[in-house]
């Protein structure tokens, strides 16, 4: 008796703790992306190093080479630390628009920067720590290592140290829009916590941001429709990160799965390699094929009853 | 003592059978859903400023006034007809538009408007599903909590996708339908489609006098099957025109066509005639009310609709929202979903199904007024769009002018899929033009057309309102006939659970019933019946286990009646 209910309450237990794990769980989607950049200082440093993507070079070649494509859209917008203004080539047809405002730089194509911050030193940091410029590549290229996305940056994590000021060099590939926003920022620095790059493709444009002095993790996506679910998201881990953000390709697992059963697709083997011979037999065993096995186990099983009687029947002889 | 217990059983059981038998004569109350249950929407979406309403000039261009409660954002019309390359910075900011989505440019003919029409259009999805939350993104309700997954054509826009960073909303020009797109005979066309979807698609235009192959940009009839490969996401295609020919026409992604249109990749593109000065809507987002018609509508009209009717099969726009891998979609899609085995479900007008379509899609008119009115069928089946209280003229079958001494009234206008309609509506109150001011529905008459999901009242029905029946929000003015429309304001109606007739009388007459307080008349029956067994059951049970006994009091009994009968005898 006593034994029955320790085993009630211990099932009982697991129950509640599972059940409690299973609400987490559920909790967690909950969360927008948008908003659910937890300020949270958990550990569980992002290990994945990625100071081998923070160059630091100052020719800026990596973005004046798009001359194989024949749009008139290449000349880069350039918005490093000693430029505030837009420079850009002649349009066709002779229009421009320059909106500046302190958060917001757009030029006549939509090529955009918002939350820019060049000076403004976090309260988290006494000094910039470092200065280190970023070139991020963005494209339908970048996805085809990820299976299931579509389009993709070509780094899914950048590190950076605490107080750093980063110059962004975002290079989009693709010959369609893309973004390069993060979100979470402190709101005092930065407009709706958002550093917001925008380009459409080939092209590329640059920004400046001062991160925080503490650890933390800061999403990077596309805004455009289904472009971060399709494979454009990434990750921005200050010092030793914060928690990770979910369903970045090749970094962190889909908070909701789709489920996977594989087609019946036709392969190669099902026709290559057949001789005359070997055709033969095999469409006799085709034709038909589950009515033969079938008669195959009637045989079997037939033979299997027969066992008993078989060896009875000498038996009997003797005892005769 | 046995017999005891078995006589207090058999007068318990024959009390609760009488009971049980008491109740069942009342049938259960009527249960009235209480309106404050309900999620309920304001009729008119409060977001939209009753300022854009107003007749009113910006950047020089002059916008017609459009009294429903949510009409067109009037910088968008500015930007559509100005060109977003000829605009001001701040109202351009006011659009959410590219500043390279309509470029204008070059008046070749020297007639006083441009000739050279840039227009580029996104593809973007709606209500798809997320790998981060169970939820849609970005969410666009047809009607109240209806949120079939959608593709569009979409106006390049710059920044989000969602109203802003805390929302899930859809930016307002991610909408249904795809955009009507207005150009000028003879103008120089060029439609750059550049996919930001994750799915190949194309344009093919549809009755639009187009070259099938460009010099510079290749095929451009838009099917895969014949002039061109699919455009692929992340690139960009230019389809370059110089329509000869004016009219309604239709334009379509032709890749896989049988699921890509009616997932909503599909729109009119009206040719207006050529005129001097003709500077034209270029695009009318979300359609409806033409709030900056064309030279040659102002010469015959006092004014003009764009009513794109729709239609989708919950089975294909739920696929985008049961996988994420877009793998998973494109299998689902092309090789499982089986559209000869398909049903409609949605049928929307201008993107929008009732109420919503009170919002933006009523057609509101004065007497006397003469109004072109642009119909495209876009679903997969005829449909026959009737206008209660008007018989209206079809001037133009798919943009082609029919014989001017043949044209034909009707209050049934049937349409195949792809099928283009001009009518005029006349507003003369004769008897035959019209029967006078109210507010008088147009819908679709194929009944399934008024429904949502086979919920009445939704569907693409809508009205053709006078003035003096539109409240000061906008919308139809039917209280005083004791209408009260706040119902189809709440999720709850479209989710089939709220009881349609149940506010009709003080009583509830058909309103809800309780579910029933003892057991309904069956499930009694067969507890009368099994505890009738049971009873029987221990009847024998106690005749077996007690045989003895009975044997004894049996004999006893017998006996004693014998030695009675013995002792009378001695007696």
């Amino acid at each position: 008796m006593a034994k029955a209910t320790m085993i009630t309450f211990l099932l009982a237990g697991i129950f509640a703790i599972s059940s409690n794990a299973m609400a987490q769980e559920k909790a967690k989607p909950d969360e927008h992306d948008h908003s659910s950049h937890s300020a949270s200082q958990a550990s569980d440093p992002a290990k994945d190093p990625a100071g081998d993507h923070v160059h630091d070079h100052s020719d800026h070649s990596d973005h004046s080479d798009h001359s194989e494509h024949d749009m008139s859209h290449d000349h880069s917008v350039d918005h490093s630390e000693h430029s505030t203004s837009t420079e850009s080539a002649e349009h066709g047809d002779g229009h421009h628009h320059h909106h500046m405002d302190h958060d917001h730089i757009m030029d006549h194509e939509g090529t955009m920067i918002m939350g820019q911050n060049l000076d403004k030193l976090p309260s988290s940091c006494k000094s910039i720590s470092e200065e280190v410029e970023i070139t991020v590549r963005a494209g339908r290229k970048y996805a085809a290592k990820f299976p299931g996305t579509i389009f993709a940056f070509d780094q899914q994590q950048w590190n950076v140290k605490p107080c750093s000021k980063v110059t962004w060099h975002f290079i989009n590939e693709d010959n369609v829009r893309h973004q390069f926003m993060m979100h979470g920022l402190p709101k005092y620095l930065y407009k709706y916590g958002m550093f917001h790059l925008e380009v459409t493709g080939p092209k590329t444009v640059s920004g400046t941001i001062i991160v925080p002095g503490s650890d933390d993790t800061f999403l990077v996506h596309c805004d455009i429709s289904h472009h971060m679910e399709k494979g454009m998201k990434a990750q921005l881990v200050v010092g030793k990160g914060a928690e990770n953000i979910p369903s970045i390709p090749g970094v962190t697992p889909y908070n909701i799965n789709d489920t996977y059963e594989a087609e019946d697709l036709p392969k190669v083997s099902d026709k290559a390699g057949q001789n005359a011979v070997v055709r033969q037999i095999t469409t006799a065993f085709a034709t038909n094929n589950s009515q033969n096995y079938l008669m195959m186990l009637i045989g079997a099983l037939v033979g299997l009853v027969l066992i008993p009687l078989i060896r009875k029947i000498p038996l009997r002889k003797k005892s005769d | 003592m046995p017999i005891h217990i078995f006589i207090a059983i058999l007068t318990f059981c024959m009390m609760s059978s009488a009971v049980i038998a008491q109740t069942s004569l009342k049938l259960p109350e009527t249960v009235k859903v209480d309106p404050a249950a309900l999620n309920s929407e304001p009729p008119c979406d409060p977001k939209i400023a009753p300022a854009w309403r107003e007749a009113q000039e910006i950047e020089g261009i002059k916008i017609e006034a459009s009294p429903g409660c949510s009409p067109d954002n009037p910088a968008w019309i500015a930007a559509a007809v100005k060109g977003t390359n000829n605009i001001s910075m701040d109202t351009l900011m006011k659009t959410g538009l590219s500043p390279d989505a309509i470029l204008l440019s070059d008046d070749l003919d020297g007639d006083g408007d441009p000739d050279r029409i840039v227009i580029k259009l996104e593809i973007m999805e709606l209500n798809g599903k997320s790998p981060d939350f169970p939820g849609v993104l970005p969410t666009f309700d047809i009607a109240p909590g209806i949120q079939p997954g959608a593709w569009v054509f979409a106006p390049k826009t710059s920044g989000m996708s969602t109203e802003n960073f805390e929302s899930v909303r859809a930016n307002p020009l991610l909408r249904l339908p795809s955009p009507v797109i207005r150009v000028e005979q003879g103008d120089i066309v060029q439609i750059v489609l550049e996919n930001t979807h994750y799915f190949p698609h194309s344009i093919h235009l549809h009755g639009v006098d187009h070259p099938f192959s460009h010099g510079e940009h290749g095929g451009q009839d838009g099917v895969p099957q014949t002039s061109e490969v699919e455009l692929m996401p992340g690139e960009r295609r230019i389809y370059q025109f110089q329509a000869r020919q004016p009219g309604t026409m239709f334009y379509h992604c032709h890749v896989q066509t049988h699921t890509h249109l009616a997932m909503g990749l599909a729109g009119m593109i009206v040719i207006e005639e050529n005129r001097p000065n003709n500077w034209l809507q270029t695009l009318n987002i979300g359609g409806g009310h033409v709030r900056h018609p064309s030279v040659a509508v102002k010469e015959k009209f006092d004014q003009e609709y764009d009513l794109h009717y729709h239609a989708m099969d919950k089975e294909l726009s739920g696929i985008i929202q049961k996988y994420n891998d877009p793998r998973l979609i494109a299998r689902e899609m092309n090789q499982r979903y089986d559209i000869t085995d398909s049903t409609e479900d949605y049928f929307t007008l201008n993107g929008l199904s009732f109420p919503y379509t009170l919002r933006e899609s009523l057609i509101i008119v004065e007497p006397d007024q003469k109004i072109k009115l642009r119909l495209l069928n876009s679903g997969g089946e005829l449909i026959a769009v009737h206008t209660h209280g008007h018989h209206a003229t079809i001037t133009h079958y798919d943009g082609v002018e029919h014989n001017p001494v043949a044209q034909i009234m009707r209050d049934v206008f049937d349409m195949a899929p792809a099928q283009r309609l001009d009518l005029t509506l006349d507003t003369t109150n004769d008897g035959k033009h019209s029967y006078g001011e109210g507010d008088w529905l147009i819908h679709d008459h194929r009944e399934k057309g008024i429904t949502t999901n086979g919920m009445a009242e939704g569907g693409s029905m809508s009205s053709i309102v006078y003035k003096s029946y539109l409240n000061g929000s906008g919308m139809p003015k039917v209280s005083h006939f004791g209408i009260d429309l706040r119902e189809y304001f709440t999720k709850e109606y479209y989710e089939r659970r709220f009881p349609v007739w149940q506010d009709l009388d003080e009583a509830g007459s058909l309103g809800s019933p309780a579910g029933q307080s003892g057991f309904d008349a069956a499930t009694q029956a067969s507890l009368l019946n099994s505890l009738y067994g049971l009873i029987i059951g221990l009847l024998i049970y106690l005749i077996i286990a007690k045989r003895q006994q009975i044997k004894q009091s049996a004999m006893g009994i017998f006996s004693r009646s014998k030695s009675q009968k013995g002792s009378a005898n001695n007696g």
